[in-house]
């Protein structure tokens, strides 16, 4: 047997039984971007645009270096830009422009925001 | 025959090839791609534990089937001491897990 | 003196607010994707925006209530426990999507714990989102194999002579644990029974107390 035949017949998200730490009970609350993001997942799922195992399926294509650098929501978005990519529903010069725009639009937003008078 | 589960619909489904408490063994197949069926139970033998409602493969539904021929749901009982050579013999822990049709044999 | 109306973030920036500096890469994603979308008439703002509210709307409280009616109510457990999604639309908790719910009882005999070794499958629509030991791989790997440890670990030790039941939320179905009624309660209102009930001993991997003394994990 190849020493990286697991690496594909055995899903990186596969761990049930695997030696782990102690459980870590920390919690953070979630951020809102991460609040949209779970929202606009939800959206994608009831529309069959990426549903659920879509979804799941685009995390596990990550490969474990970006899976374990990503946390859970970074890992959704991109899950899910991979998929539609895929689909055809949306292009990556599309992504390319939109996120160009986007930013351009938070950095005028800033400078507006330094430059006018404090309003009560 | 005496069919027990949640929501089983025998006029628009079709028949399980399954009953409660048959044993059953997980198959040690490895596709490739999307699975939902952890490696830690593949080869192990357990007890139908309830029959559920036929579901899209998600296999198959994690390459865009939305629609279309469906493979039944069971819930799948295991005693610990089948999964894990460790674990207490004396036991009576128990594991339950969901498992399609298409992954089971019988023991 | 007229406020300029770039203090209105709301116009057509769906999402975007100043708080969120800096605007990081995946955030920015999420709302390309999103604007793209829109834009091509494949969803809608008032749907994400509808989304948000359920997702808001949902918390342990929900499932608290269910467990109570059930403690006090035994036609309605039984009704619980042989359909778990309808009983919940009983008490006016939408599913959502048609989603599958099964409840397990905690007895004498046997204590119920839930856990998603996959990913996170989680009874969202009665208990919320889950938390993030939930959905770290030291839970996920360790509650199936382990599970005794595992509890210790929650304060929580399960007498030998009870089984445990570890339930792998592993595809369709999602669970609720119905947690055993602590002794000392019966003098309680069905209110006040589920102020008692926390989103830990839903997922089973703490007990309920008839005291309201609880170890508080930042529970919402």
């Amino acid at each position: 047997m190849s020493s990286t035949e697991g690496l594909i017949s055995h899903l990186p998200n596969d761990i049930g039984g695997k030696d782990a730490d102690a459980i870590n009970m920390e919690e953070h609350s979630m951020l809102p971007w991460e609040k949209r993001c779970h929202a606009l997942l939800d959206v994608l799922a009831t529309h069959q645009i990426v549903n659920t195992e879509e979804k799941r399926r685009g995390v596990e294509n990550l490969g474990s270096e970006i899976i374990g650098n990503l946390t859970y929501y970074e890992r959704w978005i991109v899950s899910a830009v991979n998929i539609m990519l895929e689909k055809r529903i949306l292009t990556p010069d599309q992504i390319a422009y939109k996120t160009k725009e986007i930013a351009d639009r938070k950095k005028n937003m800033c400078s507006l925001l330094t430059t006018l008078p404090f309003v009560d | 025959m005496n069919v027990e589960g949640l929501g089983v619909d025998l006029a628009k489904s079709s028949s399980p090839a399954f009953l409660v408490n048959d044993l059953v063994k997980i198959k040690n197949k490895t596709p490739v791609g999307h699975y939902r069926t952890p490696f830690y139970v593949r080869g192990k033998t357990g007890r139908i534990e309830r029959i559920l409602d036929e579901f899209i493969n998600p296999e198959e539904e994690a390459y865009g089937k939305n629609v279309g021929s469906k493979v039944r749901l069971y819930r799948v009982s295991f005693a610990q001491q089948e999964l894990w050579p460790e674990y207490h013999s004396a036991s009576l822990d128990q594991l339950q897990i969901e498992i399609s049709e298409h992954w089971l044999e019988p023991a | 003196m007229t406020v300029p109306d770039h203090h209105d973030h709301d116009h057509a920036h769906p999402g975007v607010t100043k708080d969120e500096e800096p605007y990081g890469y995946y955030a920015t994603l999420e709302l390309a994707v999103r604007e793209l979308l829109i834009e091509a008439g494949l969803i809608t703002t008032d749907e994400h925006r509808r989304q948000i509210e359920i997702l808001d709307s949902r918390s342990p409280v929900l499932g608290a209530k269910v467990v109570a009616r059930a403690w006090t109510d035994p036609e309605f457990k039984k009704r619980l426990l042989a359909d778990g999604s309808a009983a919940c639309e009983e008490l006016g908790i939408t599913m959502y999507d048609g989603a599958h719910l099964i409840v397990h009882e905690n007895t004498d005999q046997v204590h119920n714990m839930v856990v998603c070794t996959l990913c996170s499958c989680y009874p969202r629509p009665v208990l919320g989102l889950p938390p993030d030991w939930y959905k770290n791989k030291q839970y996920r790997a360790r509650a199936v194999k382990e599970p005794r440890a595992v509890l210790k670990e929650f304060g929580t030790t399960i007498p030998d002579e009870v089984s445990i039941h570890v339930h792998d939320s592993n595809a369709n179905m999602r669970y609720l644990i119905l947690p055993l009624r602590p002794a000392g309660t019966e003098h309680l209102t069905e209110e006040e029974l589920a102020g008692l009930v926390t989103r830990d001993a839903m997922i089973g991997v703490t007990v309920v107390k008839s005291s309201l003394v609880q170890t508080n994990r930042g529970q919402a």
